[in-house]
């Protein structure tokens, strides 16, 4: 292998861990409809604030990581567009059953499949993190302060969601050596013990 | 700030426009070559348009809305990456040139600063999406796989933000 590419996949590696580390520093809760300022920050704050959030986003991108082309950039393309139909419809107040139930079983399935390296067809990935997505989207639309810029606040949502997913695909490239490879399926494993320790919280 | 030079920025500085221009300069870029030229006449001829319609008393339209709209249906598109018929990629061009002018009226009393104002809000557009639409082609151009994934990856951003600011406008009552 090439030095320099070497050196620039540490380096992809380095940022991953970096944003892991940002996201997880301040991770505590959803932030809930009280809090948070409106604008590009608040809505970039947001996921960034909410664990169960951050595991299930990071585990998309190490899951997609793992699957290699073409999951590796179809599943960051459909989550956020899928993610902003159940945000649509969390904003617009229409019920969506067991919601933060939803969000924290897709902690422990998607860390499952990492853990367990498993390779299902295209179409299943997807609909499996399409699905997700609406409850992780419903979740956080429902939460939207009422105060916030529309859009301004849309946007640093949606780019926060986005930057978590790369952060697990820059993270899953490990995965391309045997040691990394293991160290990918192993926070695959801590993030389905996550959402498993979240449905207790939420029990 | 001068009028010219408040124009220019304009676009840039309101969220709901600059979404709407990244998808669109994305969309063209993703276009044939020979389309694009055309595809960036038919933002001047949008812009235009709305902007003298604006400039003619027009009253407030749901112009802010409309864009949103179209960014998200930009977005989608560039999500999916196909080349579209000239017709639809060109309507859909010139509905958010138009209306994106007619979202976008001058602050000043003066006229003169007002016209200068339009002139710039319709140079600042239509240059943001040349430089984007050129940085699209050559990503799109790309062998590798990388750079056009992160041109489809941006447009599925832009769709999912403007459905979500579509949706936040309706929960508060402002799209109506």
């Amino acid at each position: 292998m090439a030095r320099g590419t070497f050196i620039a996949r540490l380096t992809l590696v380095a940022c991953s861990h970096a944003a892991l580390l940002a996201g997880c520093a301040g991770a505590s809760a959803h932030t809930g409809s009280g809090s948070g300022s409106g604008g590009f920050i608040g809505g970039f704050a947001h996921p960034v604030f909410g664990p169960d959030h951050v595991v299930a986003m990071v585990a998309v991108g190490l899951w997609g990581a793992l699957l290699g082309a073409p999951a590796i950039w179809l599943l960051p393309v459909v989550f956020p567009l899928v993610m902003a139909g159940g945000g649509a419809a969390g904003i617009l107040g229409l019920p969506l059953p067991a919601v933060e139930i939803g969000v924290a079983v897709s902690a422990v399935v998607l860390g499952l499949m990492v853990a367990l390296a498993l390779r299902p067809p295209l179409w299943v990935a997807a609909v499996l993190v399409g699905a997700f997505a609406i409850f992780h989207g419903h979740a956080h639309g429902s939460e939207l302060p009422p105060g916030a810029d529309a859009v301004a606040f849309s946007v640093g949502f949606v780019v926060a969601t986005g930057l978590l997913h790369l952060a697990g695909i820059t993270f899953g490239l490990l995965a391309r050596w045997p040691a990394g490879r293991v160290t990918v399926r192993a926070v695959g494993g801590a993030i389905a013990l996550a959402g498993l320790a979240f449905l207790r919280g939420i029990g | 700030m001068s009028g010219l030079l408040a124009g220019l920025l304009q676009p840039l500085t309101q969220p709901a426009h600059a979404l709407a221009l990244l998808a669109l300069g994305l969309l063209i870029g993703q276009q044939r070559a020979r389309c694009r030229m055309w595809l960036l006449l038919t933002l001047a001829c949008g812009l235009a348009a709305g902007l003298a319609a604006i400039a003619f008393g027009v009253a407030e339209t749901p112009a802010g809305n409309a864009l949103l709209a179209a960014a998200a249906l930009t977005g989608v598109l560039v999500a999916l990456a196909r080349e579209l018929p000239a017709l639809s990629c060109a309507l859909l061009t010139a509905v958010t040139g138009a209306a994106l002018g007619l979202d976008s009226p001058p602050q000043a009393i003066s006229v003169a600063i007002a016209t200068m104002t339009q002139i710039g809000t319709a140079l600042g557009a239509s240059l943001a999406v040349a430089i984007v639409a050129t940085a699209a082609a050559r990503l799109a151009a790309q062998a590798r796989i990388w750079p056009r994934t992160a041109v489809r990856v941006l447009g599925s951003w832009v769709a999912a933000s403007a459905v979500l600011g579509l949706a936040l406008r309706l929960a508060r009552g402002q799209l109506f």
